[in-house]
């Protein structure tokens, strides 16, 4: 274990190390690190070889004529696939003429999250105006009936723009629902907090599949019909319910890691109640929270495929349907990657951004 | 405007079925300094957090500048805009800058314009010496300046009454003293001030009555002079050997 110098050889001056010599110290140290570091390196290059013979020496990239036949018999990826289906896979099935009015509304609604990811527009007015806007907007476009547009039926939706707005609005609808049960189960009257802890237990005992399938096909039966909405309504406000459930708990978790010291500060200087949370303890509790925050976004994106069960073709279901239909059935494996591409995309920057936040906050902080 | 700042008569305190409190009578006329001192868990903290209910007290009356401090939440926030409370673990808002920490509650409570917030933030940060770390964060301050940030915090909602909850306890050593000056100075200048304080020797310098707790009870009020030099009670004389003898 102790052997000095072995791993630093002739480290007395100050000169800084080269890249060789660092590669050198770190992975080919000694005997057993050279083996080891020979076999991972062989590995990966074989690894990644096989993957670029694959996905780009011998893949083929498009299909002049849309027909499956520029891949028969080749050895590599048929990309050709995408560039027949990508259409179906980012749109689902909203009628083909009308496609870019769903690639404009998913740009907006792509615009208006990253902008309400700016610290510029953190403040309530700004935050809800352009929310307000980006949901007007994206309405008008996508389900028309307004300035010539032709009315489209929230059934047809699909691909991505329907996976990114059912994201959207869970988070919007859910977020503020959240923040009301924690602030709810802190509550000091036992009937409020336990109305709302039971809640809280009941949608978590629920599967997610359960609570769309409820809010999509049986409360139709239940409801009356001036309450009922549309289909997409329904499951967005079932999925919210679900999701404020776990994030209610997130941010309670926030507001217990507070010292009870800030309140009574807060208390002192003549705040109240709601000065109180929104100046001070909601934004330390969201600081706190911000980690598992994050990850129930990220795991809220890659559910709403769910949506899948009660008829909506969100661009996983769009991405089935792409490869599903004989002709190319052949490359489904390079339909999931793409979905998988595009996933990834989405999510890894969300976590980024995660990051980001994380650095901004921790701004005077030890 | 009354003369008589604080009038608690006959109160009482419980947490559950424990008393803390027990039939505590007060009166402190504006302009006062009084320091409450006595042993851990004579309730002197409690005391004093009852002036602004931070905790309720259960008989008895509580009347701050004229308001009378009971269910009534407008009244709790009336008594709130006019007590300052400076606090042993400072409670700074970790989140905001040292001037926003202390242009809040004007802004929000008084309605103050921010530029005018501000200018009046600059001014006591001053006074506690410390206007060059106002754009600096709470984490970022030693705790000797965090507690005159607090200090200053709480006079920029220009109390009538400043309380203070053991505001050196937590400090080290050599940080106590900044500190100490600060409230030396706030009482030369007339500030009503009542502070929970193991500092003996400030007790000396500026209160006007020294007053010792000892399980929930008042058991001795009188000034400086008397009550270190000739105590009157048993229990305060046993309690200021033990404090004073190393």
């Amino acid at each position: 274990m102790n052997t000095p110098s072995a791993e630093m050889p002739d480290t007395a001056g100050p000169t800084d190390p080269t890249l060789i010599d660092r590669m050198r110290g770190r992975f080919f140290a000694r005997p057993l690190d050279v083996v080891i570091s020979a076999v991972c390196l062989f590995v990966a290059g074989f690894v990644f070889v096989k993957l670029f013979d694959w996905a780009v020496w011998n893949a083929v990239w498009t299909t002049p004529d849309g027909s499956s036949e520029v891949c028969d018999g080749i050895k590599g990826a048929c990309w050709a696939v995408i560039d027949a289906r990508w259409r179906l896979i980012l749109f689902g099935v909203y009628p083909y003429e009308e496609q870019w009015r769903s690639s404009a509304a998913c740009l907006v609604l792509v615009v208006t999250v990253i902008l309400s990811c700016l610290p510029v527009f953190w403040r309530p007015i700004r935050l809800s105006l352009l929310w307000v806007c980006g949901f007007v907007v994206f309405f008008v476009l996508m389900r028309g009936g307004l300035f010539g547009l032709s009315s489209i039926a929230p059934t047809k939706w699909g691909g991505l723009t329907l996976t990114l707005f059912v994201f959207a609005s869970v988070v919007l609808f859910g977020m503020p629902f959240a923040i009301v049960l924690a602030l709810f189960r802190r509550s000091s009257l036992p009937i409020v907090s336990n109305t709302v802890a039971v809640f809280i237990d009941v949608v978590r005992s629920l599967p997610l599949v359960t609570i769309l399938f409820t809010a999509a096909l049986i409360l139709p039966f239940v409801l009356p019909g001036w309450l009922q909405g549309d289909k997409l309504w329904r499951v967005i406000v079932g999925f919210a319910c679900f999701f404020a459930a776990y994030q209610a708990e997130i941010i309670r978790g926030g507001l217990q890691a507070l010292p009870k010291g800030q309140e009574e500060a807060a208390m002192a200087l003549g705040l109240n109640y709601v000065q109180r949370v929104t100046r001070i303890i909601l934004p330390q509790a969201f600081r706190n929270a911000l980690p598992p925050t994050i990850s129930q976004l990220v795991i809220t994106f890659k559910e709403t495929s769910l949506i899948v069960i009660i008829g909506f073709f969100d661009i996983l279901a769009s991405g089935n349907a792409a490869y599903g239909n004989g002709e190319w059935s052949f490359a489904y494996v390079e339909v999931y990657v793409f979905v998988g591409l595009v996933y990834f995309v989405f999510v890894f920057s969300l976590s980024r951004y995660g990051a980001f936040l994380e650095r901004r906050m921790r701004v005077g902080h030890n | 405007m009354t003369e008589i700042a604080i009038a608690v008569s006959r109160m009482n305190k419980f947490y559950g079925k424990f008393q803390v409190l027990t039939d505590i009578n007060l009166t402190v006329k504006r302009g006062e300094r009084i320091v409450i001192c006595g042993p851990s868990g004579s309730g002197k903290s409690t005391l004093i957090r009852c002036l602004n209910r931070l905790e309720e007290h259960r008989s008895g009356s509580i009347n701050v500048l004229g308001t009378e401090l009971d269910e009534d939440v407008r009244n709790i926030e009336i008594v709130r805009r006019e007590v300052g409370m400076v606090f042993q673990h400072f409670n700074l808002f970790p989140h905001l800058s040292v001037l926003d920490n202390c242009t809040l509650a004007p802004m929000l409570v008084r309605k103050m314009p921010v530029d005018e917030a501000e200018a009046l933030a600059f001014t006591y940060l001053e006074r506690v010496k410390i206007p060059e770390q106002a754009h600096k964060f709470p984490g970022e301050l030693s705790g000797g300046q965090q507690q005159r940030v607090a200090i200053a915090r709480a006079l920029c909602m220009k109390p009538e009454i400043l309380l203070f909850d053991e505001p050196t306890s937590a400090l080290d050593p050599e940080m106590i003293n900044e500190v100490l000056e600060v409230m030396i100075e706030l009482a030369r200048d007339g500030m009503t001030m009542l502070c929970v304080t193991h500092e003996m020797g400030f007790a000396r310098q500026v209160a006007d009555r020294v007053i010792f707790m000892e399980e929930g009870r008042i058991i001795e009020e009188n000034p400086p002079e008397i009550f270190f030099n000739d105590p009157q009670s048993e229990r305060t004389k046993s309690f200021l050997k033990r404090i004073i003898s190393h």
